[in-house]
């Protein structure tokens, strides 16, 4: 199986992303290594303070148009719904929705480094 | 390989921006900036930009911090920006257009739809900025043309007068000076700057009417008696009337300054000028300087019957009143100006 294969039955559209991408699949597949990175740096875990999130709220944002652009489909909409959450004072909800993506977005980023 | 058009792509995120990147680099030379201090650091150096494709969310400044300098320095109106957003904000999406924004790009984007918007935008502000460039080029030409035939007009005056061509560019140059000088030190005068110099233009008609004045009278070495005088004083009115005659011939700001100036610039601040007998700031700023131009031109120039006085005595002779009353601002702002003649 092939990078796209795999992500496909991941649930990323990646027809619609490379479709985006003008049809350069190799030009798709580095910018998924580059998301990769960018997730594996990121600030947003469950842990994150309730008080004080603007930051992450930022991140997320941040992932949620980067997760958009590559049609990471599953993590695009948890993080819309996070971000939605944030921004409406929600905290504990936004966490729960993390909670629940964080499975999908490991296998994901997981899938993307086996073959980088 | 060298493109003709540039664009930058302003993102904090690295793959947005390699994305955007990589769907217009075979039409555009590529800018990046990763905030926006950055891309305002970019909008300020180059020249070239045909079109910004802006992120709203972004540390340091954001894209409505971009949009708010781009206004400022006057930029949007010729840089089409484009917002490209993730967030659903519709207040902040709002304010971007408010800003100038030409459209707003939802993120995900299709990279095909964006390309022919931004080629559709970038092309349209390219003949608009143009045109803009062929209008401004008339303009200036029509100026030209008019400041010309001004001239025209006052030369013919300047050679019945028995004077050179060269009172009306005196008048004209003592007139802008002034009117600067005055409204930089009391504001209640001040007169924006292009004004000034379609007031400048205009004071070159102000004598126009002596057109209809008898030679004899004009031209008379020795005093003019009191009819004479009466007679030389319908100048002022015949003025207007020769300036009524022809009012599609020039600018009708050039027009109505040339009325006012050629109508009030005998009137006094006391009231004893003519031919209305204005009085104070009932005669307009413009009239009232040329009055003072006007009459230290004559002091200083040598006329069929006086010889030309120094400028110093000129000076003494108008602020002392020697030549009637005139508005004492005008007066402070004119006695700057003549030490530095």
């Amino acid at each position: 199986m092939s990078l796209i294969e795999e992500l496909k039955q991941l649930g990323v559209n990646t027809d619609e992303a490379i479709e985006r991408m003008n049809g350069n699949a190799s030009f798709y597949e580095r910018m998924l290594v580059k998301f990769a990175g960018m997730m594996k740096s990121s600030i947003v875990q469950p842990d994150f303070d309730c008080n004080q999130y603007a930051d992450i709220t930022e991140a997320a944002h941040a992932i949620k148009g980067a997760s958009g652009n590559l049609s990471v489909t599953p993590i695009y909409r948890a993080y819309s719904e996070i971000v939605r959450l944030l921004r409406a004072g929600q905290p504990q909800q936004a966490k729960e929705v993390l909670d629940a993506v964080l499975p999908v977005q490991r296998a994901i980023i997981a899938c993307i480094e086996k073959y980088s | 390989m060298q493109r003709e058009k540039t664009l930058l792509i302003v993102d904090d995120i690295e793959i947005n921006r390699m994305i955007l990147a990589d769907a217009f680099q075979d039409t555009y030379n590529i800018l990046e900036a990763g905030d926006g201090e950055q891309a305002l650091e970019i909008i300020g150096r180059r020249k070239d930009i045909s079109a910004v494709l802006l992120d709203l969310l972004m540390p340091k400044k954001d894209g409505l911090d971009v949009l708010r300098d781009m206004n400022r320095t006057g930029k949007i109106k010729y840089i089409p920006v484009f917002l490209i957003t993730a967030a659903d904000s519709t207040e902040m999406l709002l304010e971007g257009y408010n800003l100038g924004a030409i459209d707003i790009i939802r993120k995900p984007f299709m990279t095909q739809f964006l390309q022919r918007r931004v080629d559709h935008i970038v092309e349209l502000y390219e003949q608009r900025n143009e045109l803009e460039h062929v209008v401004k080029k008339q303009v200036e030409k029509f100026n030209r043309l008019n400041r010309s035939l001004v001239e025209m007009l006052a030369s013919i005056i300047e050679f019945r007068d028995c004077e050179s061509g060269e009172h009306v560019k005196r008048m004209s140059g003592l007139t802008k000076i002034l009117m600067t000088e005055v409204g930089d030190t009391y504001p209640e005068y001040a007169v924006r700057e292009k004004e000034i110099e379609k007031i400048g233009t205009a004071s070159i008609l102000h004598d126009i009417g002596k057109i209809a004045i008898p030679d004899k009278i004009l031209n008379k070495p020795g005093r003019l008696t009191n009819e004479e005088f009466e007679i030389m004083k319908q100048h002022t009115v015949k003025g207007c009337e020769i300036l009524r005659s022809m009012p599609n011939v020039m600018d009708r700001d050039i027009y109505n300054y040339s009325y006012d100036i050629c109508r009030h610039h005998h009137e006094r601040w006391d009231g004893k000028g003519y031919p209305d007998g204005l009085s104070g700031d009932n005669i307009s700023i413009w009239a009232q300087v040329v009055s003072v131009v006007d009459v230290y031109d004559a002091l200083t120039s040598e006329r069929v019957y006086k010889s030309a006085y120094d400028s110093g005595t000129a000076v003494r002779m108008i602020l002392n009143g020697e030549c009637g009353a005139f508005n004492p601002k005008i007066l402070k702002a004119f006695e700057k100006i003549v030490e530095r003649l």
